[in-house]
């Protein structure tokens, strides 16, 4: 089977479950999600006027014509206004998806960064003292609530210390990088990095478990040599998948973060939409997450079968 | 040749002087906002948030002064306060002249005088159904006319905005006539709303769709930049007016000493204000402390951090930090909902009941661990600063846990095997109380946890988000709940109707409906604010009490921090924001 | 006739390796002790009423208690009203020949005194003056109940379905495998917000629902994969041929041939969920008030820190985080122990 045959079977494989995404999560909130027309309405508003609103919402319509409008905003990339600030969805997201962005990916790079070292580190002394302390150190890490670490953190490198600002975003993109985007992105790293470390370094061991370790081995190739050019690219497949699932979990993920040092990314306009029963807003972060998450999954089995030879397009 | 270069350091530093002087730097407020924004087309807004925005942004007709105590209204956009004849029923607007709209592609390059048209155009706005006005019950039912043509709007679709209507008259450029349909002396508090900003009939048309993104108002500042909710950042408007600082200070040693430092001074004085919104307590205070921001409202569980009882801590006054602490013209209320099954009724038991629930509530305690002292017991539905507020006023449900017992034991609410307490008739009793998802919430939940183990009642927790609360509250289906209502303005009347029985579905969420206490409140509709009023008032209060149908509990302290290079900042109770009336001290404030 | 041999099973070598594993010994202690408290908290032998105000509100713990400020006094209700009859405004009370009763029976009732509390405790007090000793050991007992319970459910579920998909394929497998895109494409914070929702009641089962509902679809993934490489195994067929149904064979048969897999996946979950439990809780969906977690003691100690009462948020976060390094280290153990091929 050839790469057009294999992507176009995937992508058409991506409609039954996009389907199912945009159903589940129209019956969910339609059924369950709120009614913002009560808000909206504001402190003295009488029956009529909540009337007029549901009317104006599309509310008060039956439920397959508000899917039908859905699908069609899904075709069209049209997600219409925010019911709370009568904003453009597009435009919303345009404005958010940058700073999740510049948050995460600084951390997911970082991240691999160090936890390839560290897993490559641990691999080649493995069983030793060092290997042990690093995974338990690691362990413990990994074991403090996220939470803790942003209270933490903040009261104390941003507020005793003052090494960083205590919060704030700017529109300069290496002001953000290098003075707002730190203290998240390293507090992000504390829960993240142990989890990765000890992921890779399974990938790893499982490598050198193999056979041509020990040709390599046997060959007489020094053994930094076979763990930086051998084992590693062979890990690496796993690891970039990995990676790349991540990512759409991730851009969802910081809402703690992005509400502790206000960065007005999108984990926070989630929150913020489903407390206003903005459903436009909830609609639109759906299908966008998920096909953002059908994309990753395609994009790292492409990696996959592109980088390891041994996999063939079924 | 030391002379050459003296003479030329001698230039260079008169060079820098000059430039120094010439560009004075640039007086930026930075400031915090709690909860996000909506938008900022006025006629749209119902958080105080963006009104505290579009204060700047727009212009009312008339405001309040920003010293005098109580609040006092005086003119903004009007030149004068308008004239009043026929008992109220007849309202004559004279605008200032020259004001101008800040400058904006719509109106091509010309400046825009705000005229009297203008107002017709903004007040029209609010019947309009497509804008479905959170702040058009002020207007409803008041303007002859005007309800009339949103009626027909709602019909064809299209509001007729170039009717003419008896209830607005044009009389000249700069003149308006407007007529009430009955008797209104809190009018002219509606025409002091920041929602009732004055705007343009281009700009709202020229932007139409996406009017909440573009306010183009006539106001000391406009926006510049928004990133929705995150940041505001405002900007002087260079078409405003020129106006003078000149506020009558009174006898507050305080204020005199703000009119001492601002009087005279043209206003605004602040180049630039950078809201932020910051929706952790936590990150705003650390903000607040490192000098990132400029000023701040204290949120309640810091209090212990800045105040020792109601003064500021050494640690903060030695560092000039300056507290501002008011009343908040606000309550906090417990309602029963009147036609709960269980709880509702009048007959004697239920009365009983509902009276010994609210009989257990310990506001002390709730002032002290909650609220950590920001907050003080309040028993009287109208607040202090409002006109009708009676702080001495009595309350017949004060916390008296062993009082509220006896009286269920007498009524028949014995305790079943399990310890809790059964309905007269045997069946089960359970309280349900609502709040929202929050971590405040949580801990009023705690509270009244543990006043029904008081009285041995079973107590069930209702967990909704915000909007679902209304909605059950307006359907009847809350049965307890601690609610809480600002003042839209500062009269009686905006917190008394939150028992009238034909608001039963709107905001009455007790669903009280009692003619009795209808028919007097329906006296006091036409009355101004007087000692018969207050009677009358007070008997409307104590009703609600006897019946059990309310439990008014406290009134937040509005505690403001600011810095010491703020100068000039006075808390208002009414005023959503006072920045264009504030100054910044450059020499002192940390360099941006 | 087959002769009895003792040959030693998968768990009882693998029982055998992880007896001579120190660390998971000493993580398999410590998680043993976590889980005695639970029991002893559930049967009501300690912790028994964590709702007891015994201390001053923010009572500091006895080893801090030097450290005293303003708000640790003894604290009183106090009923300043002055005494004497009410104004009525001309009114009628319905209730004034009762209260008249109760007021001339028991005229002492305003008289409200507390009774003394202590100054310190021994881990400190919350800001109802709760014992953080006995509420860090009752939320241990929901947090581990809560993260065990929920990591069954999910368990449960994902071998169900990866059981079923597996071993069936063809369309079952096709609808299953439609059913975990959909779930794992979903944003985790929207499909929390969702289920939530639709559960409305708020409570323990609300929040086990909510994670085991969520969280099954690791599970399912490896499961389905197990399946499909054991249902063409020489022993499942054998199976087949001889008349075994089919809920035998992948019960009976292949089952207890992926139970390391799934036992795993177990701890990995209960790991997991005790830790999104605090997350639940930080948007409003936590335990209900009754009821103390760890989640929700991290969350009321959120604002206590810069107030300088660190200790709810030290305990909490400090119990939580050896319970799970100690179950971490165990899982390693156990999956070292279950599958000694990753082990080098």
């Amino acid at each position: 089977m050839n790469l057009t045959a294999f992507l176009f079977r995937r992508l058409w494989q991506m409609v039954p479950t996009l389907l199912g995404v945009v159903l589940l999560v129209f019956l969910l909130f339609n059924w369950v999600g709120g009614d913002p027309a009560y808000v909206l309405a504001g402190k003295m508003a009488n029956p009529e006027d909540i009337a007029n609103i549901r009317h104006q919402l599309g509310i008060d319509r039956p439920m397959w014509e508000q899917l039908l409008i859905f699908i069609r905003q899904i075709v069209t990339g049209d997600f219409g206004n925010s019911w709370a600030t009568r904003e453009p969805v597009s435009e919303i997201f345009r404005t958010r998806l940058g700073p999740s962005l510049v948050l995460l990916i600084p951390m997911l790079l970082l991240e691999t960064l160090v936890a390839v070292v560290v897993a490559l580190i641990v691999s080649a002394v493995r069983g030793s003292v060092l290997d042990r302390t690093l995974m338990v150190t690691s362990t413990v890490v990994m074991s403090i609530s996220l939470l803790v670490y942003i209270i933490v953190g903040q009261y104390v490198f941003a507020s005793l210390l003052g090494w960083f600002p205590v919060k704030g975003w700017s529109d300069n993109l290496w002001r953000n990088l290098t003075t707002y985007a730190v203290l998240p992105v390293l507090l992000g790293l504390m829960v993240s990095i142990a989890p990765s470390v000890r992921l890779y370094r399974t990938f790893i061991l499982d490598e050198i478990g193999q056979d041509y370790v020990r040709t390599a081995r046997a060959k007489g190739l020094s053994e930094p040599r076979i763990l930086l050019v051998h084992v590693l690219r062979n890990a690496a497949i796993p690891i970039v998948t990995n990676v790349l699932m991540g990512l759409p979990v991730l851009l969802t993920g910081a809402f703690l973060l992005e509400r502790f040092f206000a960065i007005p990314g999108i984990g926070r306009e989630i929150i913020l939409a489903v407390e206003r029963s903005d459903f436009p807003i909830i609609k639109a972060a759906t299908v966008y997450v998920a096909v953002a998450t059908l994309f990753a999954n395609l994009l790292g089995d492409l990696l996959y079968r592109a980088l390891d030879p041994r996999v063939h397009f079924e | 040749m030391i002379n050459h270069m003296g003479r030329l350091l001698f230039i260079l530093l008169g060079l820098w002087v000059m430039g120094a002087w010439a560009a004075p730097p640039e007086k930026v407020l930075r400031l915090e906002l709690s909860a996000a924004e909506t938008g900022f087309d006025p006629v749209m807004t119902s958080d105080l948030n963006t009104a505290s925005i579009e204060q700047q942004l727009f212009e009312s007709l008339l405001t309040y002064d920003y010293l005098t105590r109580p609040v006092k209204l005086i003119p903004r956009l009007a030149a004068a306060m308008p004239i009043v004849t026929d008992q109220g029923k007849i309202w004559v607007f004279t605008l200032k002249q020259g004001v101008y709209f800040a400058p904006d592609p719509v109106f091509k390059g010309q400046k825009r005088e705000v005229t009297a048209q203008d107002v017709v155009y903004t007040l029209m706005r609010f019947m309009d159904p497509k804008n479905r006005s959170p702040y058009k019950f002020l207007v409803e039912g008041k303007i002859i006319g005007l309800d009339e043509l949103g009626e027909a709007a709602r019909r064809t679709g299209h509001f007729n905005y170039d009717a003419s209507i008896p209830g607005l008259e044009v009389l000249d450029r700069y003149t308006l006539k407007i007529r009430l349909k009955t008797t209104d002396y809190n009018f002219a508090h509606a025409m002091a709303q920041p929602m009732y900003g004055i705007v343009a009939r281009e700009a709202i048309e020229g932007y139409a769709g996406d009017t909440a993104s573009h306010p183009v108002g006539s106001g000391p500042y406009h926006l510049t930049r928004w990133t929705r909710s995150s940041l505001m950042v405002l900007e002087r408007n260079p078409n405003f007016r020129h106006e003078i600082w000149n506020f009558d200070p009174g006898n507050d040693p305080d204020s005199q000493n703000i009119a001492a430092q601002m009087r005279g001074k043209s206003i605004p004085q602040i180049d630039r204000i950078e809201v932020q919104v910051i929706e952790e307590a936590q990150s705003a205070w650390l903000s607040f402390g490192k000098g990132e921001l400029d000023m701040i409202g204290l949120a309640g569980q810091f209090a212990p951090m800045a105040l020792h009882g109601t003064h500021l801590k050494s640690s903060l006054a030695d560092r000039g930090i300056r507290l501002d602490r008011i009343s908040d013209p606000s309550i906090a209320y417990y309602f029963i909902n009147q036609q709960d099954p269980v709880l509702g009724g009048m007959s004697k038991e239920k009365i009983a009941l509902r009276r010994a629930i609210f009989m257990v509530q310990n506001d002390e305690e709730m002032i002290r661990v909650i609220h950590k002292g920001q907050a003080v017991r309040n028993a009287y539905p109208i607040p202090e600063g409002v006109a009708g507020a009676d702080p001495n006023y009595r309350s017949l449900l004060d916390y008296n846990p062993r009082e509220a017992n006896r009286l269920l034991d007498r009524m028949g609410y014995a305790k079943g095997p399990d310890g809790y307490r059964r309905q007269p008739d045997g069946q089960p009793l359970a309280v349900r109380y609502t709040s929202s998802l929050s971590s405040q919430d949580r801990e009023l939940d705690e509270m009244m946890k543990k006043a029904l183990d008081r009285l041995a009642i079973r107590f069930e927790s209702e967990k909704l988000k915000f909007p679902e609360i209304l909605k059950a509250e307006r359907q009847c289906r809350v049965q307890i709940r601690l609610s809480a209502w600002i003042a839209d303005y500062p009269d009686g009347d905006n917190f008394m109707q939150l028992w009238y029985g034909p608001h039963t579905h709107e905001n009455n969420g007790s669903c009280y409906q009692d003619p009795e206490w209808d028919r007097l409140y329906e006296k006091t509709l036409t009355m101004p604010a007087s000692p018969q009023r207050d009677a009358i008032y007070h008997q409307l209060a104590r009703l609600l009490e006897l019946k059990g149908v309310t439990k008014v509990s406290t009134t937040h302290i509005r505690n403001v921090l600011t810095h010491p290079w703020v100068i000039g900042y006075k808390a208002h109770p009414i005023l959503p924001s006072v920045w264009s009336l504030l100054d910044i001290d450059v020499s002192r404030a940390p360099r941006q | 006739m087959p002769i009895e041999r003792s040959s030693p099973g998968l768990w009882t070598l693998a029982w055998r390796r992880l007896r001579r594993d120190r660390v998971g010994m000493t993580a398999l202690l410590v998680v043993g002790c976590y889980l005695a408290v639970v029991m002893m908290a559930l049967m009501g032998w300690i912790a028994t009423d964590w709702t007891r105000e015994v201390g001053v509100n923010y009572a500091p713990p006895v080893f801090w208690a030097q450290d005293q400020d303003e708000t640790a006094q003894r604290s009183v209700i106090g009923n300043d009203t002055p005494d004497g009859p009410i104004a009525l405004y001309g009114l009628q009370d319905p209730l004034a020949p009762v209260l008249a009763a109760i007021r001339a029976q028991y005229p002492q009732d305003r008289d409200l005194v507390e009774a003394p509390r202590r100054l310190s405790l021994p881990l400190g007090g919350d800001k109802w003056g709760h014992d953080v000793w006995i509420k860090v050991i009752k939320g241990s007992e929901t947090s581990i109940l809560v993260g065990l319970v929920s990591a069954l459910l999910a368990t449960l579920l994902g071998t169900l379905m990866g059981a079923v998909a597996g071993y069936f394929g063809r369309w079952v497998d096709d609808g299953f495998n439609w059913l975990y895109g959909v779930f794992t494409a979903i944003p985790y914070l929207l499909l929390v917000f969702a289920i939530a929702a639709v559960l409305q009641q708020k409570g323990v089962v609300t929040l086990i629902l909510i994670l085991g509902l969520t969280g099954w679809t690791g599970v399912f993934r490896l499961v389905r994969a197990e399946y499909l490489k054991h249902k063409t195994r020489e022993y499942v067929l054998a199976a087949g041929a001889m008349g075994a149904s089919n809920t035998r064979r992948m019960f009976i048969h292949i089952l207890p041939n992926t139970s390391h897999v799934i036992l795993v996946q177990l701890s990995l979950n209960v790991i997991g969920f005790i830790k999104s439990e605090v997350i639940l809780s930080f948007l409003g969906f936590g335990v209900p008030v009754d009821v103390v977690s760890w989640g929700s003691m991290l969350n009321e100690a959120q604002n206590e820190l810069i107030l300088g009462k660190w200790w709810q948020l030290a305990a909490a976060g400090l119990a939580m985080a050896i319970l799970v390094t100690a179950f971490s280290m165990l899982t390693d153990a156990l999956r070292d122990a279950l599958d000694p091929k990753l082990k080098n």
